[in-house]
C-alpha cells in the first residue's frame, strides 16, 4: 500500500513527462536552429503556435472535466470564415472588434449546443461532438465556400509583430491562460471539475452540481475556440473553412502529452500547454532537419504513443526489478 | 434543532424492479437505530430516499411532524443528514482534504479555496480516529492510495465533517477493523450525547446489539419489525428478517479433527515473502479448513494471491510434497487452485453477462474443443442446483442477482473446474445472514470431500465457529495459530490487535 517515490511524483505532477518532452524538443531545435531564442524567432514561433496552444487549454478543461470535444476544429473555422468574411481586407479595425465580440458569442453558442446534449440530454461526448463538429464545418463551408476573403493588415501586423517588453504577444497571452487556470483550480469550481471528471456518480452524491460542471466545461472549451479560431486568423490573415479541421486531433495530442488522463480527473492546463509547444517544435525539428514532411504525422503519432505508454513502461521496468 | 425524521410507506421501484413497497423508518434525536435486513430488503434504498440520491415514487417524508421533499442530495444534506455509503462516494483522484471538504470548501475574500483552513480541519477530523491508521495519513494523500479502511474513514469523516443532525452509516462498518469499529462506536456515543441522530445499516448482529438503541427490519421492501433493542434478541432479529427462524448454527465436523492429523499434508509454506509478507509458513493437511484472521489489511489478502501465483513472491510453496512456484494464476490453476477473491464486483464476476458465462469462463477448455455446450449446460445446472442459486435462469445476467446469490456465482465458477485447494478472501463480506450459514454448510461439505480450504475472514465469528485452525496475521506474519481450545474470542481479538507486545506496531 505504500507508495514509491516515483508513484507520488507521477501522482503530484502529471505534467512532468511533458516538462522532459518539452526541454528535450527544445534542445535539439536549439542545435538545427541556434537563433531560436532570438527575439524575432521566438516571436514567429510562439504566434504560429499560439492557436493551437489556446484550444488545447479548452481541451484540457473538457478532458479533466471527464468529456472529450471533437467540435473544436469546427468551432475555429466558423470563427474565421466570420471573421474573413464579414471584416474583409477593406474593415476598419472597430469592425474588426465587434466582430471578434461576434466569435467569441458564437464559441460560446457552439460550446452550449454541446454541452446541453451531453450534460443535460446525457449524449455520449464522443459521439456528440463528432456529429456537432460536422455540423460546424459545414456551417463554415456555407459562410466561406472557397478560400479567401481577409481581415485589414493593420490587425494582422498588430498580432504578428508586437513584442511588447521584448517578449512575444503570444507569451503574455499564455500567461494569462494560465494565471486564470491557477486561480480557476483553486476556487470551489475547480475541486467540482476534478470531482466530475475523476467519478461522476460520487460527484453527484456529494452534492457536487454534476451537470451544471459539464455543460460548462464545453462552453469554456467552445470559448478557447473561438479564441483560437481568432488567432490563427490574425495570423494568416485570410479565410479558409478547412482551416479548423487538423486542428482538433493535434488539441487532443497536446492534451494527452500534457500528462492529462484522458478519462478524466487528472492533470491540468500548463501540461497541454506545453504539450502544444512541443508539438509546434517537433514541426520546426522536422523542417530543419531536412526531413521530408510526410515523415511528419508518422513522427507525431510515434510522440502520441510513447507519451500514451510511458507511465505503462516505467511500470514494466520497476516491476520487472522487484520480482 | 431538529427532533425527528419519519419515512412514512415509502415506496420505489427502479424500472420494473420494485425496491420499496411499504418502508417505514422513525428516528429521533439522541437514539441510534438499527436499520436491518437480508441483502436485496431495500436497506440502501431506504437510506438512499433520505438522503435524496433517489426520489422516492410514494409514501412522505417528515421532518419534525412536517412534509419536507429532497429532490436531490443537496436538499437533504441543507436539512443536516449525511450519509456514509457503503459503495463510497469518494473521488480516487482528488486528496483526502479534497474529498471531505468538497462543496463546502472554506473561501477567502477571492473566492479561492482557503488551504491553511482546511488542513487545518482536516487534521482536526482525521485526529478522531487518531492510532487507527495503519499509513501515514494525511490531509494531501491521494485517495486512491489509501487501503479500504481508510477510505471508510474519510468517508465517516467527510460526512460527519458539516456537522449534520441525522449520521446515515451505510455499511460503514464492513471494511473496518476491530480497532476501527470501536472508535467509531466511541464517537457514535458522543455524537448522541450532542443531540445527533444515526441510523446505522449493517448485517453484524453483534455490533447492532453494541451500540443501537432501536431497530426496524426490512423485508422484500416492506418494513416488518420495529421497536426497542433491549425487547428483542438476536435470533428475534433473524427470524424477522428471513421469515423463517434461521439455521445460523455452524455445522463444524465434530471431532474430525483427530482423523485429519492422519491426512498427507497438501500445502506448504516456508518463509513466503513479499513486499508486505514478512516470512509465512504454514502446513495445510488435506480436507482441512484453516482460517486466516486477523485486523483487515495485515497481508492475508497478498498471501492468498500469492500463493495463487498472482503476485510474485520469493520462498517455498510445496503442493503434495511437490515444490512449486507459480508465476501466473494460470499455473496455479492447472494444480488446482481456486481463489475467491474479495471483491467479486471487481474481480470475481463479469456483471453484465450471464450467470451460464460466469460460471463456464474457468472451464472452457473442457467444454471449448470440440464445443460441448449442451454438456456445460448441464454440468452448470447441476453446479448452480448443488450451490441452492436463486435464479430466474441461467441465462439472466449476473447482475440480477442478490450479493449472496452472486457470490454463489463465484464460488461456482472454481467448483466446476473440481479444485484441490480454494483460497477464500473474505467471501462473506456483504452477504445476508441466511446465504451465509448455506455457504458455511458448503464449506464444511466441501472439507470434508477433502479439499483443502485456507479461509480468510473479517468476521471473528466465523473463523472461530467453522476453522478447524486460525492463522492470525499481523504485520505481514503470522503471529498467532489458534486451534481446539485456544480458538476463541479473546484470544483471536487480542492476537490480531498484537497485544503480546503491548499493542505496538
Amino acid at each position: 500500500m505504500k507508495q514509491s517515490g516515483w508513484d507520488a511524483l507521477v501522482a503530484r505532477r502529471p505534467a512532468l513527462f511533458a516538462l522532459i518532452l518539452l526541454v528535450l524538443s527544445l534542445i535539439i531545435n536549439f542545435i538545427l536552429q541556434p537563433n531560436m531564442f532570438a527575439r524575432e524567432t521566438l516571436n514567429s514561433n510562439m504566434r504560429v503556435f499560439l492557436p493551437i496552444i489556446l484550444l488545447a487549454a479548452g481541451q484540457a478543461i473538457v478532458i479533466l472535466g471527464g468529456g472529450i470535444d471533437i467540435s473544436v476544429g469546427g468551432t475555429v473555422s466558423i470563427v474565421n470564415t466570420v471573421l474573413a468574411t464579414r471584416v474583409g481586407l477593406e474593415g476598419s479595425p472597430e469592425q474588426m472588434w465587434q466582430f471578434v465580440f461576434l466569435s467569441l458569442l458564437a464559441g460560446l453558442i457552439a460550446g452550449a449546443i454541446n454541452g446541453f446534449f451531453i450534460a443535460y440530454l446525457r449524449l455520449q461526448p464522443i459521439i456528440t461532438t463528432y456529429a456537432t463538429s460536422f455540423i460546424y464545418a459545414g456551417l463554415a463551408l456555407v459562410i466561406l465556400p472557397n478560400p479567401g476573403g481577409g481581415i485589414p493588415a493593420q490587425i494582422v501586423s498588430l498580432y504578428r509583430n508586437s513584442t511588447p517588453f521584448s517578449l512575444p504577444l503570444a507569451v503574455y497571452i499564455i500567461a494569462i491562460v494560465l494565471l486564470v487556470w491557477l486561480y480557476v483550480s483553486s476556487t470551489r469550481y475547480g475541486k467540482f471539475l476534478f470531482a466530475v471528471g475523476g467519478k461522476a456518480d460520487a460527484a453527484y452524491e456529494t452534492a457536487v452540481p454534476v451537470t451544471w460542471v459539464q455543460f460548462s466545461t464545453y462552453v469554456i472549451s467552445g470559448l478557447m475556440a473561438a479564441l483560437s479560431g481568432i488567432a490563427i486568423t490574425m495570423l494568416s490573415g485570410s479565410g479558409n473553412a478547412d482551416i479548423g479541421g487538423p486542428m482538433t486531433l493535434n488539441s487532443i495530442t497536446a492534451v494527452v502529452i500534457g500528462g492529462n488522463a484522458l478519462s478524466g480527473g487528472v492533470g491540468g492546463v500548463a501540461g497541454p500547454i506545453m504539450g502544444a509547444i512541443t508539438l509546434g517544435i517537433l514541426q520546426n525539428i522536422i523542417s530543419f532537419a531536412d526531413i521530408d514532411t510526410w515523415w511528419e504525422t508518422l513522427i507525431k503519432a510515434t510522440i502520441i504513443v510513447l507519451a500514451l505508454a510511458a507511465p505503462g513502461i516505467v511500470n514494466l521496468f520497476r516491476r520487472r526489478k522487484r520480482s | 434543532m431538529v427532533e425527528s425524521l419519519s419515512a412514512r410507506n415509502i415506496v420505489k421501484h427502479y424500472g420494473g424492479v420494485v425496491a420499496l413497497t411499504d418502508g417505514n423508518l422513525e428516528v429521533h434525536a439522541r437514539e441510534v437505530v438499527a436499520l436491518i435486513g437480508a441483502n436485496g430488503s431495500g436497506k440502501s434504498t431506504m437510506s438512499k430516499v433520505i438522503n435524496g440520491v433517489v426520489v422516492l415514487d410514494g409514501g412522505q417524508l417528515l421532518l419534525d411532524g412536517k412534509p419536507i421533499d429532497f429532490p436531490s442530495p443537496q436538499t437533504a444534506k441543507n436539512a443536516g443528514i449525511a450519509t456514509v455509503f457503503q459503495e463510497l462516494s469518494l473521488i480516487p483522484q482528488l486528496t483526502v482534504a479534497e474529498n471531505i471538504w468538497l462543496t463546502r470548501e472554506p473561501l477567502n475574500q477571492f473566492g479561492m479555496v482557503d488551504q491553511k483552513t482546511v488542513h487545518a480541519r482536516t487534521e482536526e477530523l482525521l485526529a478522531l480516529f487518531a492510532g487507527t491508521f495503519k499509513t501515514d495519513l494525511h490531509p494531501d494523500a491521494p485517495v486512491a492510495s489509501l487501503p479500504p479502511d481508510e477510505k471508510q474513514i474519510i468517508e465517516i469523516l467527510k460526512a460527519v465533517s458539516f456537522d449534520p443532525w441525522l449520521i446515515i452509516l451505510d455499511e460503514a462498518t464492513a471494511s473496518l477493523d476491530s480497532r476501527q469499529v470501536g472508535r467509531l462506536f466511541e464517537l457514535v456515543q458522543k455524537w448522541k450525547e450532542q443531540g445527533k441522530a444515526i441510523i446505522f445499516v449493517s448485517h453484524r448482529m453483534e455490533e447492532i446489539f453494541r451500540i443501537a438503541d432501536k431497530y426496524s427490519v426490512l423485508r422484500n421492501g416492506r418494513t416488518v419489525g420495529a421497536g426497542n433493542i433491549k425487547d428483542i434478541n438476536e435470533k428475534q432479529l433473524i427470524k424477522l428478517m428471513i421469515e423463517k427462524e434461521s439455521v445460523l448454527g455452524f455445522l463444524r465436523g465434530e471431532a474430525k479433527s483427530g482423523e485429519r492429523i492422519e491426512q498427507e499434508i497438501s500445502l506448504e509454506a516456508q518463509s513466503l515473502t513479499t513486499d508486505y509478507l514478512r516470512g509465512v509458513s504454514f502446513k495445510l493437511r488435506k480436507g482441512e479448513l484453516v482460517g486466516i484472521g486477523g485486523l483487515r489489511g495485515q497481508g492475508q489478502r497478498q498471501l492468498l494471491h500469492s500463493l495463487f501465483g498472482d503476485l510474485p513472491y520469493s520462498g517455498t510453496v510445496k503442493l503434495f510434497n511437490k515444490e512449486v512456484h507459480f508465476k501466473h494464476p494460470r499455473e496455479a490453476m492447472r494444480n488446482g487452485f481456486a481463489l475467491v477473491p474479495g471483491e467479486r464486483a471487481k474481480e470475481g464476476l463479469l456483471y453484465i453477462r450471464s450467470i451460464l458465462d460466469n460460471l463456464l469462463l474457468p472451464s472452457w477448455k473442457r467444454y471449448g474443443l470440440p464445443l460441448k455446450v449442451n454438456q456445460a449446460k448441464m454440468d452448470a445446472t447441476q453446479t448452480g442446483s448443488s450451490l441452492n442459486l436463486k435464479m430466474a435462469g441461467l441465462e439472466e445476467p449476473v447482475s440480477s442477482l442478490s450479493g449472496g446469490n452472486a457470490q454463489k456465482v463465484v464460488i461456482g465458477k472454481w467448483l466446476m473446474r473440481e479444485p484441490k485447494v480454494l483460497l477464500l478472501d473474505d467471501p462473506t463480506k456483504g452477504v445476508d445472514v441466511g446465504t451465509k450459514a448455506e455457504f458455511y454448510t458448503l464449506l464444511t461439505q466441501l472439507s470434508e470431500e477433502g479439499k483443502t480450504i485456507l479461509f480468510y475472514s473479517s468476521d471473528d465469528e466465523e473463523l472461530i465457529g467453522l476453522c478447524d485452525r486460525v492463522l492470525v496475521m499481523y504485520d505481514g506474519m503470522i503471529r498467532t495459530e489458534l486451534s481446539g481450545n485456544t480458538l476463541t474470542k479473546e484470544n483471536l481479538i487480542s492476537s490480531s490487535l498484537g497485544v503480546t507486545n503491548g499493542g505496538a506496531e
